[in-house]
């Protein structure tokens, strides 16, 4: 027995000193987030890492998951926790930096003054505990765009509606005219709801006291029931209760896979009509459409802003993004830290290098646009670069309130509003306020 | 029983009854298997009941999805991950738990009673109940009143802390069935074993296993299948990086995951989960049942 | 050496083996192969690992007891006896203290603290679960699993049982149809049933058979036949995305009946109908799932408590020309009375515990939570692990007065 024992410690030894080694080569990285896997985004992400590997021998590894949010959770409990975590989520890398989870972006050797420079003071302020740089920008994309297909508004004579009154008024001519105006579906296992916030916040955005208002709804500095969003979901609750106005009626809102909400817009009835006309989604989408369709983006198929409500606030633009948090300190893991932060770590990705078909676009300021290989991610780069200097970017207000309203009540009472109607307005805003933490 | 007398279980209206139930117990599987053999834009195009009406299934069937989600998208790799889970998972609790059941039915100690009390009290504790502090466990080891116990272990992610997890799972009940099983065995077989100078661990060997493999073998099939099906345990303590997915999470991924609404991707991936239950279930049926039956008190 | 101080080492040395048994060998078993494996995982190749995992994982326990076997021959031979029930039984009381007691104390005491388990709030959290809305609509989903599917299932296992057990021919085969659901993973048969349930919006083609048939089904307003996108004989497209045809259903997103056509103008004031009206089909449709994969086991188990019945007893009952009806009810029923409370039991508590086929299906949206899933939502969506602890608690509450009865009972039918 004694010499079994001793046998196996031996067998012990040799593999922790096989483990040893000084050379950043064949070290490995791993990337978790929430893109999946295999699909563009997280192809696209890979693609990246790919290139950072042939210059440095570093192997990394992105992995995504549907259910990132959660499962990055219990990593941190359970201490099984990838390299870097891509969040959508500022707020959840704040939480995590909070409770000593991750690694101050300056211990990894980061230039953090460059970084600063590099990237929007609003997006850097969203990665920021007590002045320490924990999260780093990476991707965004935008929210505030409404997707249709010029050749049939073309060929029915309707104009892009830059105002919401327009839109409306739009959508009723389509209506008269027998078809639907929009596709709307918000079902996602485990989020619905997350589509008609976005709505929220966009149209938030755009009324009251515009970006003002906004930081104070995000930081619940006004309720929840005011009258600004109470009159946000009064808008809302116009598009998804009109009669006709969503394609397969309002029951189809809640039960349609916001994955699967466009495809109306690709299909054709029997007198040749698209199923919808507009449909308001993030520039992500894309990755969703029936594979058809996706060469057409930014051509066949591409979006105009999303209206403005009160024509004297300027404009600005609704987005999410990932911000990446950092659990080690290993030498490898910083060296890909500093490839993400450099505009290089984009350069696979809107080049589109093996056919990944992703739209992610990049937080860095100082990316060169022209290189992205779709007409359309340069068009919403550009306007989210704008944005961005203007500081008219807001990130999307549920991703940055307290986990039970922004993945909690939030969601949920926008869909029970959905389900509802109109009368149900109250009772939603005043459950969501109630349940603030 | 008069044998003229025609039953009404053998007239033609019960039989009906018992063909509807059993092909409407049949009937979940047969769109899903079809669709596993349909191309994916076609399962999307045509509904898999339209595509047998208009003779388009037969000639568009293809292995192509099972090719692509074993290789490609690897499940094949979450396959063998699920046996290192499963085999160790199924032997190392029935293992302690027949040296346990052998004291508790043949040797006498003190604290017997009390130890079996607090083994059968294991068995009503959900494991929803020890699921999150063991995670913890198994990360940053236990400190009880100032003292580590535990220390640091950093297991979660290998198959190690999913072993130790189920052993923990399945221990009382195992221990408990393979008690009462070793109870019915002739007490005088031991005891003569006893008297001709055996040691406990040869009495054991040699004679009690041997006799309790059917008990053994019952609580083996229903250990294995369960953690082989299981989702929860697997799913918490392996996390999901693509190595260490084992099938149910893998198919959990796949069903969970939207990307495309890939369902010939989901059906095929899931037909190949069910091959191995099923292959046990067929082969092992008679000791699966008694498992089970035995297994209907699992806290 | 005299003989009192050969006694005190003897003890010493009793204790010390004793000790060695029951906590620090196991303890160290524990550890090196946790190390062990955790290290190998680090340095061989996957294939390796799985191979070394296989074999050298599921015998490494026998190196625990030999090793111990060994310590206990160092003991004198008259205190052998004690030490090797010691030895038996110690790595099991073991392995139970640590995976199973210590946790569950600690979800208890976590119950009463904090989100992050840092400072004490009393009750807090229980109040907050059977306060807080979603909880309780999730105890409400619960309690209708609980009632559908334990009775479902015992009937639909005792009716299949009794016509399974009198089938001449066919009778294995039937009951492995019926089995077999058994056998698969939930998250398969979950997978399963999502198709069947699959809602697409209109007018793309329905690939659930249910909506699909549903939307095929009907007349648009001209008369003119509707169809799920399939072509005519005359190679035209037959859709059903015209005003009159049925439009599809997101099933597992209807909570209550109030988007069916049948239920869509009814009269508020109606309260049998408001009743009906609120029914859940979501919940509903998820636990036939849960129904389909239990039966099975319901039916086997009956089946075999069935044909112990003497069949003196029934041909007894036949000759007193009882119906089949009554004979089963008057006699096999309360034969099988022990059985069918086991069998609920078991039901039960796997419906406490029912995890996977709400969280593959539609995570808990749109009310058809279940506790098993808040218990992990909580922990990992909202990040209130003290909530998680209550929940567990709630399941654990609820298992014990089930387990109890039957452990009682099985008590007295042993000892009668």
């Amino acid at each position: 027995m004694r010499k079994t024992l001793i046998g196996l410690l031996a067998v012990v030894a040799l593999i922790a000193a096989a483990c040893g080694g000084a050379s950043l080569e064949g070290e490995e990285v791993l990337i978790f987030g929430a893109p999946a896997t295999d699909g563009p985004d997280g192809k696209a992400i890979q693609a990246a890492m790919d290139e950072f590997s042939e210059e440095t021998g570093i192997i990394v590894t992105y992995v995504g998951s549907e259910n990132f949010e959660q499962e990055i959770q219990v990593q941190m409990e359970s201490g099984d926790t990838p390299d870097i975590a891509l969040w959508p989520q500022p707020g959840a890398v704040v939480d995590a930096a909070k409770r000593g989870m991750l690694t101050p972006l300056a211990d990894l050797g980061i230039d953090i003054d460059e970084y600063k420079s590099n990237y929007s003071a609003y997006l850097v302020g969203l990665g920021e505990v007590d002045g320490v740089v924990y999260g780093g920008a990476n991707a965004v994309n935008l929210k505030s765009i409404v997707w249709y297909q010029p050749a049939e508004f073309e060929k029915r004579g309707y104009a892009i509606p830059n105002t919401w009154d327009e839109m409306i008024a739009l959508a009723d001519q389509i209506v008269a005219e027998g078809m639907n105006p929009f596709c709307f579906g918000m079902y996602s296992n485990g989020a619905t709801g997350w589509l008609a916030t976005d709505w929220m916040e966009d149209i938030m955005l755009r009324t009251g006291g515009g970006t003002d208002t906004y930081d104070k709804w995000v930081n619940h500095e006004i309720p929840f029931n005011d009258p600004v969003v109470k009159n946000a979901a009064t808008l809302l609750s116009q598009i998804m209760h009109t009669d006709n106005y969503v394609v397969g009626g309002t029951d189809a809102i809640v039960s349609t896979f916001f994955g699967d909400a466009q495809n109306p817009m690709f299909e054709r009835d029997g007198n040749g009509n698209p199923g919808c006309f507009m449909h308001r989604q993030a520039s992500f989408i894309v990755g969703f459409w029936p594979e058809a369709a996706q060469g057409g983006a930014g051509t066949e198929t591409t979006v105009f802003p999303f209206p403005s409500i009160d024509a004297s606030l300027p404009k600005a633009a609704l987005g999410a993004g990932d911000m990446f948090g950092v659990f080690n300190d290993r030498d490898a893991t910083a060296e890909v830290v500093k490839y993400m932060l450099s505009p290089d770590s984009f350069t696979a990705i809107a080049t589109n290098k093996g056919g990944h078909g992703s739209t992610r676009i990049s937080a860095h300021t100082g990316f060169d646009t022209s290189l992205y290989d779709k007409a359309i991610t340069q068009v919403l780069a550009g306007v989210l670069n704008d944005a961005l200097s203007a500081n008219a970017f807001r990130f999307d207000a549920s991703d940055l309130m307290p986990p039970e309203v922004g993945a909690g009540s939030f969601w949920k009472e926008m869909t029970n509003l959905a389900v509802e109607g109109p009368g149900y307005i109250d009772t939603a805003l005043s459950n969501v306020e109630n349940s603030w933490p | 029983m008069t044998r003229e007398q025609q039953k009404w279980y053998d007239k033609p209206v019960s039989k009906l009854i018992l063909i509807t139930i059993a092909l409407s117990w049949m009937f979940p599987y047969v769109g899903f298997l079809i669709s596993s053999f349909r191309p994916g834009e076609s399962v999307k195009r045509t509904s898999w009941w339209s595509s047998i009406g208009n003779g388009q299934l037969f000639s568009e069937l293809t292995l192509e999805n099972y090719y692509e989600i074993l290789f490609a998208e690897n499940l094949s790799r979450s396959f063998f991950n699920s046996f290192a889970v499963s085999i160790p998972s199924t032997i190392i609790p029935i293992t302690i738990a027949a040296f346990a059941a052998y004291a508790f039915a043949f040797i006498d100690f003190r604290g017997k009673e009390v130890a079996f009390i607090f083994v059968v009290g294991m068995m009503i504790i959900p494991l929803q109940m020890s699921l999150i502090p063991l995670l913890k466990l198994m990360k940053g080891g236990a400190i009880l009143f100032g003292v580590t116990i535990i220390p640091e272990l950093s297991l979660n992610g290998t198959f190690v802390a999913v072993w130790f997890a189920h052993t923990g799972f399945g221990l009382p009940l195992a221990t408990f069935l393979l008690r009462d099983f070793m109870m019915s065995l002739p007490k005088s077989v031991v005891e003569s074993a006893k008297i001709d100078g055996a040691s406990h661990l040869t009495t054991f060997f040699k004679l009690v296993l041997p006799l309790s493999v059917a008990g053994i073998a019952a609580f083996a099939t229903f250990q294995f299948l369960w953690v082989y099906n299981d989702f929860l345990v697997a799913n918490v303590f392996m996390g999901i990086k693509p190595e260490n997915l084992v099938v149910t999470s893998h198919v959990a991924q796949l069903t969970v995951g939207n990307y495309g609404e890939e369902w010939h991707l989901r059906t095929s991936g899931a037909v190949i989960s069910m091959i191995v239950p099923l292959i046990v279930f067929f082969t092992l049926q008679r000791f699966f049942v008694r498992g089970l039956i035995g297994g209907s008190v699992k806290g | 050496m005299n003989k009192n101080n050969s006694t005190l080492a003897d003890r010493l040395l009793i204790g010390g083996i004793r000790l060695l048994a029951l906590g620090a060998f196991p303890l160290i078993w524990f550890l090196f192969q946790a190390i062990l494996f955790r290290e190998l995982t680090e340095v061989l190749s996957r294939t390796a690992l799985i191979i070394v995992a296989i074999l050298v994982g599921s015998t490494f326990i026998f190196l625990l007891y030999l090793g111990m076997n060994k310590l206990i021959d160092f003991a004198p031979k008259n205190h052998r006896e004690s030490l090797y029930a010691g030895m038996f039984i110690g790595p099991a009381l073991f392995m139970l203290s640590l995976f199973l007691f210590y946790p569950s104390i600690r979800t208890i005491y976590l119950s009463f603290r904090d989100r992050y388990g840092d400072s004490s709030v009393g009750f807090e959290n229980y109040i907050w679960a059977f306060t807080d809305t979603e909880m309780k609509t999730t105890l409400r989903n619960q309690v209708l699993w609980l009632l559908f599917v334990v009775t479902m299932v015992v009937f639909l296992g005792l009716v299949i049982g009794w016509l399974a057990d009198r089938l001449n021919r066919g009778e294995a085969f039937f009951k492995s149809i019926i089995f077999m659901p058994m056998a698969i993973s939930a998250v398969g048969s979950s997978a399963i049933f999502k198709l069947i349930y699959a809602y697409r919006p209109p007018p793309s083609t329905q690939i659930g058979i249910i909506n699909g048939l549903r939307v095929g089904s009907g007349k648009d307003i001209y008369g003119k036949q509707c169809g799920n996108n399939v072509i005519g004989s005359n190679g035209e497209l037959i859709d059903y995305y015209r005003e009159g045809c049925p439009n599809p259903v997101g099933w597992l997103q209807q909570r209550d009946l109030s988007n069916l056509p049948s239920f869509e103008n009814i009269n508020s004031s109606d309260t049998i109908m408001n009743l009906i009206v609120n029914f859940p089909i979501n919940t509903f449709l998820l636990m036939i799932v849960m129904v389909w994969m239990s039966t099975g086991f319901a039916m086997v188990v009956f089946s075999a408590a069935i044909k112990a019945i003497p069949t003196e007893i029934i041909e007894a009952g036949q000759i007193d020309g009882a119906g089949e009806g009554k004979i089963f009810l008057s006699i096999v029923l309360p034969y099988i009375k022990s059985t069918i409370i086991v069998v609920s039991t078991y039901i039960t508590v796997s419906v406490l515990k029912a995890f996977d086929i709400v969280y593959v299906t539609t995570r808990g949206d749109l009310e058809t939570n279940l506790l098993a899933v808040k218990m992990l939502d909580e922990f990992s969506k909202y990040r209130q692990y003290g909530r998680s602890a209550t929940v567990a608690v709630l399941i654990f509450v609820c298992v014990i007065p089930i387990i109890v009865i039957n452990a009682v009972r099985a008590r007295e039918e042993t000892q009668t």
